[in-house]
């Protein structure tokens, strides 16, 4: 499938924005929200402004932007409807959410509406998953790893951003950095286990098939019905090399989970804290960009198979 | 509305019957549907580059040519492939803004241009390639199964057929209802083991395809014909024959 740019934006960046989100909601819900209002309404702040810019991206996804409202109707079948929908409830809920942390901490309205922003940011999470889930001609998205997969890296990227905001905000690492340090791992072997997946995997169908045939006849395509590249091939003929795929898969584990395991590792130890923190941001955030493309790029539609190329 | 309809009682099924054992690639059909959806209820279809080193547009209906090798033979199937108009059309359910749909009269899947926002997430819900971006509209385009001829009562009766039916020289393709197993379509597929594509993914495609007979007519041997003839007339072919051959 081809990587185009505005959904890897919208996924990588409403992946930190709702992790993030998550992680603020978490720790209000749970009443662990340290008593400074300034992380919680920065946090919701923060969140909010690179979801809306995740969106914003995603919106150059289509061919008819002006009418992008019209795909907020269709939530009782299309997962697309439903990420769009879950997206802007968490507008007015994180809002009021952090108007209620600025009358403070130990209310229940602030533990309810936090519990709140925590289920419809994962759940718009959920649905941007969802949407490659349900595909079925893409085997490497319909499988039971896509979905805990992109939640698993929201909640990691999102708990990155939280160890960060917590030391730039409180002056100190708190446990943020040890949390983040866990879902680096947890992400890292998430990720593994979804490549060891989708590399043991068969192809989804074979061309005798696709054609109509049994299964033990030899199919050879002889003749295209065109000698240029159309939409479909553009679109789901996209192939990348073995040898490229294997040096960005390096990169994506390298950059996006390792090094940041082991820089927040040495945060937590107060060692530059803040500088280390913002290092291993700044590599995830071209980690998980190299993984989001890997997801994309990686990935083999069916229909190429009636030109002869694999699924 | 993209939930799949609830069949109702005695709704009809329209789609294509295509016969592989008849089609000889010559893209016809493509052409014609070309050429009528550039012009009826929704064209017109884009072309890119037209005259230019990569010419590119949208077509509805691709044909592509294969070799197949069973039991020691091999033999060249042409596959016409355009919108099999499924049942369980994924690419329906996955339109987040109700362009994509299939009607509960016939089972046919369209796509509302007004209303279509170019996402292009329902072409990857379709394992055949059958929906193209149109890039000058910036919406999705596919097969209507002339939708706009078909019910069309300006037009005679026998004309009231998609484009690439009508277009076929060989009549491989074949227009009907395929709910009704009395139609010659049904017939046609319960006689000669129509066959879906991709079968094993689920989508029930409506279209329906016949698979390529093995010839089983022995062929006479060839100089069996000119050899006989007695008398005068045998004589002179035989000369004729002979003339010619040289």
């Amino acid at each position: 499938m081809r990587p185009a740019g505005s959904i890897l934006l919208l996924t990588t960046l409403t992946g930190f924005a709702f992790g993030l989100l998550a992680w603020i909601g978490a720790y209000a819900a749970l009443g662990l929200l340290p008593a400074i209002p300034r992380l919680g309404i920065t946090g919701v702040a923060l969140g909010l402004l690179l979801a809306s810019l995740g969106l914003a991206a995603s919106m150059l996804h289509l061919g008819r932007m002006e009418r992008a409202w019209r795909a907020l109707s269709q939530w009782r079948s299309s997962w697309l409807s439903r990420e769009g929908v879950c997206a802007l409830l968490i507008y007015p809920v994180a809002i009021l959410f952090a108007f209620t942390l600025r009358s403070g901490h130990d209310r229940v309205a602030v533990r309810l509406l936090g519990a709140l922003v925590v289920i419809t940011s994962l759940a718009t999470v959920l649905c941007t998953a969802m949407i490659y889930a349900s595909l079925k001609p893409i085997r490497q998205w319909h499988n039971s790893h896509t979905a805990p997969g992109y939640l698993i890296y929201a909640v990691f990227s999102g708990a990155l951003l939280f160890a960060l905001l917590h030391t730039a905000l409180v002056g100190k690492p708190g446990p943020t950095d040890l949390i983040a340090a866990a879902a680096a791992a947890i992400a890292w072997l998430a990720k593994y286990a979804y490549w060891r997946h989708v590399d043991a995997q068969k192809p989804l169908a074979s061309l005798a098939a696709a054609v109509g045939l049994p299964e033990d006849v030899q199919v050879k395509p002889l003749d295209a019905p065109h000698f240029t590249e159309n939409y479909v091939l553009r679109e789901m003929g996209f192939a990348l090399a073995r040898r490229h795929a294997a040096k960005l898969r390096r990169m994506a584990l390298g950059l996006g989970f390792a090094l940041p395991l082991g820089l927040t590792l040495i945060a937590s130890m107060e060692i530059a804290p803040l500088t280390t923190t913002a290092v291993a941001l700044a590599c995830a955030v071209i980690g998980l960009l190299t993984e989001r493309w890997l997801f994309f790029a990686e990935a083999t539609h069916v229909a190429a198979l009636y030109y002869g190329r694999g699924a | 509305m993209t939930m799949l309809p609830d069949a109702a009682p005695g709704a009809k099924r329209l789609g294509l019957v295509i016969d592989l054992d008849t089609c000889v690639g010559c893209h016809a059909c493509a052409v014609s549907c070309k050429e009528w959806n550039n012009g009826g209820k929704f064209g017109p279809l884009p072309d890119y580059d037209k005259q230019g080193p990569e010419p590119d547009g949208v077509w509805f209906n691709r044909v592509h040519s294969y070799e197949v090798a069973a039991d020691g033979c091999s033999s060249t199937v042409n596959l016409p492939r355009s919108c099999l108009h499924c049942e369980n059309a994924l690419c329906v359910t996955v339109c987040p803004t109700g362009a994509s749909y299939k009607r509960a009269e016939d089972g046919i899947v369209l796509i509302d241009p007004e209303i279509c926002i170019g996402c292009k997430l329902c072409s990857w819900a379709c394992p055949y390639g059958a929906r193209e971006f149109d890039e000058e509209e910036g919406v999705m385009r596919k097969c209507t199964l002339c939708v706009d001829r078909i019910y069309d009562r300006n037009l005679p009766e026998a004309e009231r057929e998609p484009a690439c039916v009508a277009a076929c020289p060989t009549r491989a393709r074949h227009f009907g209802d395929l709910a009704d197993p009395e139609s010659g379509v049904s017939k046609l597929v319960a006689a000669r083991g129509g066959k879906s594509l991709l079968d094993g993914l689920g989508y029930r495609p409506t279209n329906q395809y016949l698979p390529s007979r093995r010839a089983t007519i022995p062929a006479a041997p060839r100089e069996a014909t000119s050899g006989t003839g007695e008398g005068f007339g045998g004589a002179l072919l035989r000369l004729l024959d002979r003339a010619l051959s040289r």
